[in-house]
Parts: structure tokens; sequence; C-alpha cells
């Protein structure tokens, strides 16, 4: 029996010709080349149907924000070194709280994620991924379109985004701070002005403790520490 | 572009970079697919985020053999769809209604058309240019063979191979991805 050739039938699954006589007594008897041309068929029109899906639009930001953020509460501690969970802390350390800071860090779940720059000492790169993110919101004194993003990779990198920084004659630095002792602080760095920085957070800092991030506004008085002017803040969680 | 192996196998090893890929290749389609079943653009965007958080916690059931990353995100969007409807319908009281609405003899078009449709634009997407270009002439413009020939300035012979090739790949992805889904699916989205 001769079946139909391959061109042929994708002719004919196109409509581009139509069926000679002989080809439709072949159809009749061959479930084969039925099947064949029937697919074909089916995959024109679908083929013809997905014109409308070229060019698709992207989804807007927001879905791939809320994406993040539901994988970050999905998230389980990434790192390889010993985490310091805050179950411990919390058994460990009286509850000390400072008043301001405790409404924001109170509202947010604390699963945080341990300390940083274990894989040096391991001697193995280990895996780059978020231990630790923060969504950055300004303090009262400043506008409320500031705002930042900051996440902590798993090597000890800190990316920060911000946005809408009021403007400064001094510089803007990015510190990690004790909740429950504000006094307490690490100083992560200054950012550089643009809009993404990545600065590297000290080796051993236990981000369960400074898991406050602030970013401050700081005046060229040679002055090292916190000059009291913090500008937003956010608490660290997995 | 890197392979759906590739991506799925990053995605395994927990690499949310990976997912941001994922995302930024197929969260069109799968906002798509949600938003022609639900008809309700916030819902369809929650479903595509809920999507793609279960890809996420998911990753490790997703088995490359089975078909392509676009086809397994569809098929979780599906079931989200569905999980959506039936709170909806719980909440209202109306399943009846519902399930009325959603019947394949009263609705316009089957989920399964809309993911066949979906699978097979992503593969034509993926067809060599020359390819595609020959089968976007056919199918949208719905050019024969000698008028695809004239205005692309190929030999007909190429036309032709361009094009009986790219309908066999099509084919395939299709009878792979798009007809098997429903069989995959089956499960909650049968009620779909």
């Amino acid at each position: 029996m001769q079946h139909l050739d391959p061109d042929r039938l994708v002719l004919l699954a196109l409509s581009e010709e139509s069926e000679e006589l002989t080809e439709s007594d072949h159809l009749e008897r061959c479930a084969g080349c039925r099947h064949d041309i029937a697919s074909l068929r089916e995959v024109a029109e679908l083929g013809a149907e997905s014109q409308e899906l070229r060019d698709l639009p992207a989804p807007p930001e927001r879905v791939w924000d809320a994406i993040e953020a539901g994988v970050a509460r999905t998230a389980k501690p990434a790192v390889t070194a010993p985490v310091v969970s805050l179950a411990d802390h919390r058994h460990r350390r009286p509850r000390r709280r400072w008043a301001p800071l405790v409404a924001a860090a109170a509202a947010a779940v604390l699963a945080v994620a341990g300390t940083v720059a274990f894989d040096r000492f391991a001697g193995q790169r280990a895996e780059r991924s978020v231990a630790a993110r923060a969504t950055l919101t300004p303090l009262p004194t400043v506008s409320a379109d500031a705002s930042g993003r900051v996440r902590v990779l798993t090597d000890g990198a800190l990316e920060i985004d911000v946005r809408n920084l009021p403007l400064t004659t001094g510089f803007h630095e990015v510190w990690l701070l004790d909740p429950d002792d504000p006094t307490k602080m690490v100083a992560i760095g200054n950012l550089s002005g643009s809009r993404q920085d990545v600065l590297p957070v000290p080796p051993g800092t236990d981000l369960n403790r400074f898991r406050l991030v602030d970013v401050s506004d700081e005046p060229h008085d040679g002055d090292a520490t916190h000059s009291g002017k913090s500008l937003l803040r956010g608490t660290l969680t997995s | 572009m890197s392979s759906d192996d590739e991506l799925a196998e990053r995605l395994r090893s927990g690499d949310e970079k990976a997912l941001r890929t994922a995302y930024e290749r197929h969260g069109a389609a799968v906002l798509y697919l949600a938003q022609r079943l639900l008809g309700n653009r916030a819902d369809a965007e929650d479903v595509t985020q809920l999507t793609f958080v279960a890809a996420w916690t998911g990753r490790d059931g997703y088995d490359p053999q089975r078909g392509t990353i676009l086809s397994w995100l569809l098929g979780i969007a599906r079931r989200k769809v569905v999980d959506r409807l039936r709170s909806a319908a719980r909440d209202e009281r109306v399943t009846e209604t519902v399930r009325t609405q959603l019947s394949p003899a009263a609705a316009p078009e089957t989920p399964e058309r809309i993911v066949d449709r979906l699978i097979v634009a992503d593969e034509l997407g993926r067809l060599p240019d020359e390819q595609r270009r020959s089968l976007e002439l056919a199918f949208f413009d719905d050019l024969t063979h000698p008028q695809i020939a004239a205005m692309t300035g190929l030999p007909l012979g190429t036309v032709k191979s361009h094009i009986r090739r790219g309908m066999a790949s099509l084919r395939r992805r299709w009878e792979v991805d798009g007809a098997a889904f429903g069989s995959r699916s089956a499960g909650p989205s049968r009620a779909l």
C-alpha cells in the first residue's frame, strides 16, 4: 500500500491543496495516514491560533516580588556551617527589648539563617544562595518613597538596592544592628551612590543577632561611629 | 539560552536565579493560562505567584523525562486554578453553577486547548529562524508554499522542507507535552 508522502500530508493538513480521489481512498483505508493528517491538522490549527501568543506581555514586577516573598517564607536555612538558631538565642538571652526597634522586629517572623562566612574555613566554594533578606522602609523623618531591599548571600556578600534616598552632604553607610541591644552594631560599608551595591559582611557575623539592617546618613566628620541619623531599616529573615 | 535540562538541574540544586529564569521564560504563559481560566486579572496574578512558589518548593518533583518545564508549570497552574475555583465555590456555595460553567460543553475553550496552544507557540519560538518564519507565513498569513518561497527568496524545495520539518517538530512537542498533559495531570485538574 502506497502511503501519502510526508510533504503531501503537510500540504493537505495546511489545506493548501485538496485530496485527490486516490488519496481520499487511501485515507479511508489507512488508519496510520488518517492519524498523521489529523495530528498535523490539529498542529496547524494550534499554530495559527498561537499568533495571539507571540509577545505575550510579561507579568508586572509585583508578581515576581510576591514570588520572591513566597519563596523567602518557605526557605530553609541555606548555610552549611553550624547555624546559630534563633530558638537557641531566645533561650540564652534575656528579653531585653529596645522599644522603637522592637515594633518592626516583632512584626517580622524571625527565622534567620546563621553565621556568615563558613565557606572560607570549609575551604570549598559553597553554592551562592540567599541566607537572609530584608525589605527596608523609611524612618518617619524620611520621605515615604525611600525604600530598599537587601539580600545576604551564603558567601557573605550583602546585596543592597536602594531607591529615593535623601541627598546627603556626607555619605550613606550600611550597618547591621542588634535590635536587642542597639548600641551594638557592625559597620558594613558605605554606598557608592548608585542604586545597587554589594558589600562584604565580615566573616563570623551572627545574622541572628545582627539582624536589623540600617542605612544611615553620615557626615564627613571623621567619626567612625553611627551618626544617629538612620534613614532606612529592615529586619533580616531567611 | 540554557536548555530545559540545565535549567531543571539548577532549579533542583536550589539556585534561585534558575527560578527567575523560568519565570522570565514562562511567567507570561502561566499568567495567560490563569487569566483565560479565571477571567480575572487579580486572581490570575495570584495564581501565577502561587504557581512559581509551588514550583520552587516542589522542584524536586520535576522530571524532565515527563515533559518540559513549561508543561510542568502549566500543570501546576491548572491545579492552582482548580483550588481557587473550588474555594470560591465553597465560599459562595455555587458549586453547581461553577461546574456547569466549566463543563467542556459550556466553556468556549477547554484548558487543554489553551495549554496546547501555549506549548505549540513555545515550540514555534524554538525552531530555527527560517523554519519558524516559513511556518509563521503559512499559519498567520495563510500563504502557500510558492508564495512563501517568493516572499522569503528561498527555493521552493527549501520552503517545503522547512515547513515539513517545522511541522514535525511542533507535532512531536505537542504529542509529548501537550496531548500527554491531560493524562499526566489527572487528579484535581479533571474537574476543570
